[in-house]
């Protein structure tokens, strides 16, 4: 953990604000801008990323299994979940509202978590950390649009109401969906890129840029 | 880290990230976007978002609405964490912005500023009113073969609303704005 690339500011003990991005000295214990406790790295970072990631993959199975909404008429009940809601826009030809939910809600998490698991293993090798950089950067950016799913059904249930010919009714698999997408936030959200960079510096060989 | 003529954008060597940019006017393009976007919410959160029609029956849906009706279904949570993505983040985007902003038109820094910045910076991430309108869009076409939906007020205004807020946050740095709030007296 001690070994910074020399030309860096944590090898001369300057810590960046997590929140202002004042550069001080880390023994100065706090910001002094914002009054945030100062550190060199996240604290805790790969450990708070595992169990993030870890959280949201078990979650993720019933995100998938249990049914989002279920809809009630005259012809009976139907259940739909994140995958069938998507099989159904196929079906009905609408390519590509069936190609935003199955990018937005199967393919993004799935790899969202893959990333963020080859950048937790990439902060022990520190090979190509420039591109694991940007890995991080995207990974961060485009998690939150498979939310996509829970608004839909958020829409759904408020603008059909009681009394209604047809009712909708949300799913257990919506909250365990949603749980998924702040899960795997939070992994990224704890995730320190720099921890990429100083295990480039450790290696032997330079850094690959 | 260099001083950035207006226009200017600084990038990190190492991993390419853009690290600071200063984009022309930022304080008072920042601070008319911030007070835009405020009258946009008011108005995208007092009409109806959407009206669905099937049969005799009509309702509307207004924003809030599609958070409290997942707790009426016995999903509190769920509500709750809907209404901090479109209503919670995004107002305290808004009203946080002017708080810091338009006091700094005149160099002026309220209470609580470096407290209220640390709020806003990180409601960034959990304001998703893009993403809910997509949702939005998708739930129109699905819903529009069971029954006949019509677009509120709202509805529109709340597009003008992610597009004013989104270019409020890109005019201004987050290290400019922290900057500025350091040294009021500029």
């Amino acid at each position: 953990m001690n070994a910074f690339a020399p030309e860096s500011a944590a090898a001369h003990g300057l810590a960046l604000c997590h929140v202002c991005y004042l550069a001080t000295p880390v023994s100065a214990g706090r910001c002094p801008r914002c009054g945030l406790r100062l550190h060199l790295r996240l604290r805790e970072s790969l450990q708070r990323t595992w169990a993030f990631t870890a959280a949201a993959v078990i979650l993720y199975f019933p995100a998938n299994l249990l049914p989002v909404v279920r809809v009630e008429s005259f012809a009976g009940d139907t259940s739909t979940t994140i995958i069938g809601g998507a099989i159904e826009f196929w079906q009905q030809g609408d390519y590509p509202v069936a190609l935003i939910i199955f990018g937005a809600s199967v393919v993004i998490p799935v790899v969202k978590i893959i990333a963020i698991v080859a950048l937790c293993l990439a902060s022990r090798t520190g090979r190509r950390a420039r591109t694991m950089t940007r890995i991080y950067r995207v990974t961060e950016f485009i998690g939150r649009w498979s939310m996509v799913d829970v608004f839909v059904v958020a829409i759904w249930v408020g603008v059909v109401q009681l009394g209604n010919t047809f009712s909708i009714h949300p799913g257990a698999g919506a909250i365990t969906f949603a749980a998924v997408v702040i899960l795997t936030m939070f992994a990224a959200m704890s995730f320190d890129p720099r921890l990429i960079w100083d295990a480039a510096a450790q290696a032997e060989d330079p850094p690959q840029l | 880290m260099p001083e950035l003529r207006e226009g200017e954008k600084a990038i990190c060597p190492r991993c390419v990230s853009p690290l600071l940019s200063n984009p022309r006017n930022s304080l008072h393009r920042t601070a008319a976007l911030a007070f835009a976007s405020a009258i946009l919410f008011v108005v995208s959160n007092c009409f109806p978002f959407m009206t669905l029609e099937s049969g005799f029956r009509r309702s509307e849906m207004v924003l809030w609405q599609s958070a409290s009706g997942l707790a009426e279904q016995g999903y509190p949570y769920l509500a709750g964490a809907v209404s901090v993505f479109i209503l919670v983040a995004p107002a305290l985007l808004i009203g946080g912005l002017l708080y810091l902003l338009v006091p700094l038109l005149w160099s002026r820094r309220l209470p609580g500023a470096a407290f209220l910045c640390r709020w806003v910076l990180a409601a960034r991430r959990w304001n998703m009113m893009e993403i809910f309108l997509l949702g939005a869009l998708v739930s129109l076409l699905k819903l529009d073969k069971l029954a006949t939906l019509t677009l509120g007020a709202s509805f529109w205004s709340f597009i003008a609303l992610i597009i004013c807020l989104t270019a409020a946050l890109a005019s201004i740095h987050p290290r400019e704005l922290w900057a500025r709030l350091e040294m009021p007296k500029v």
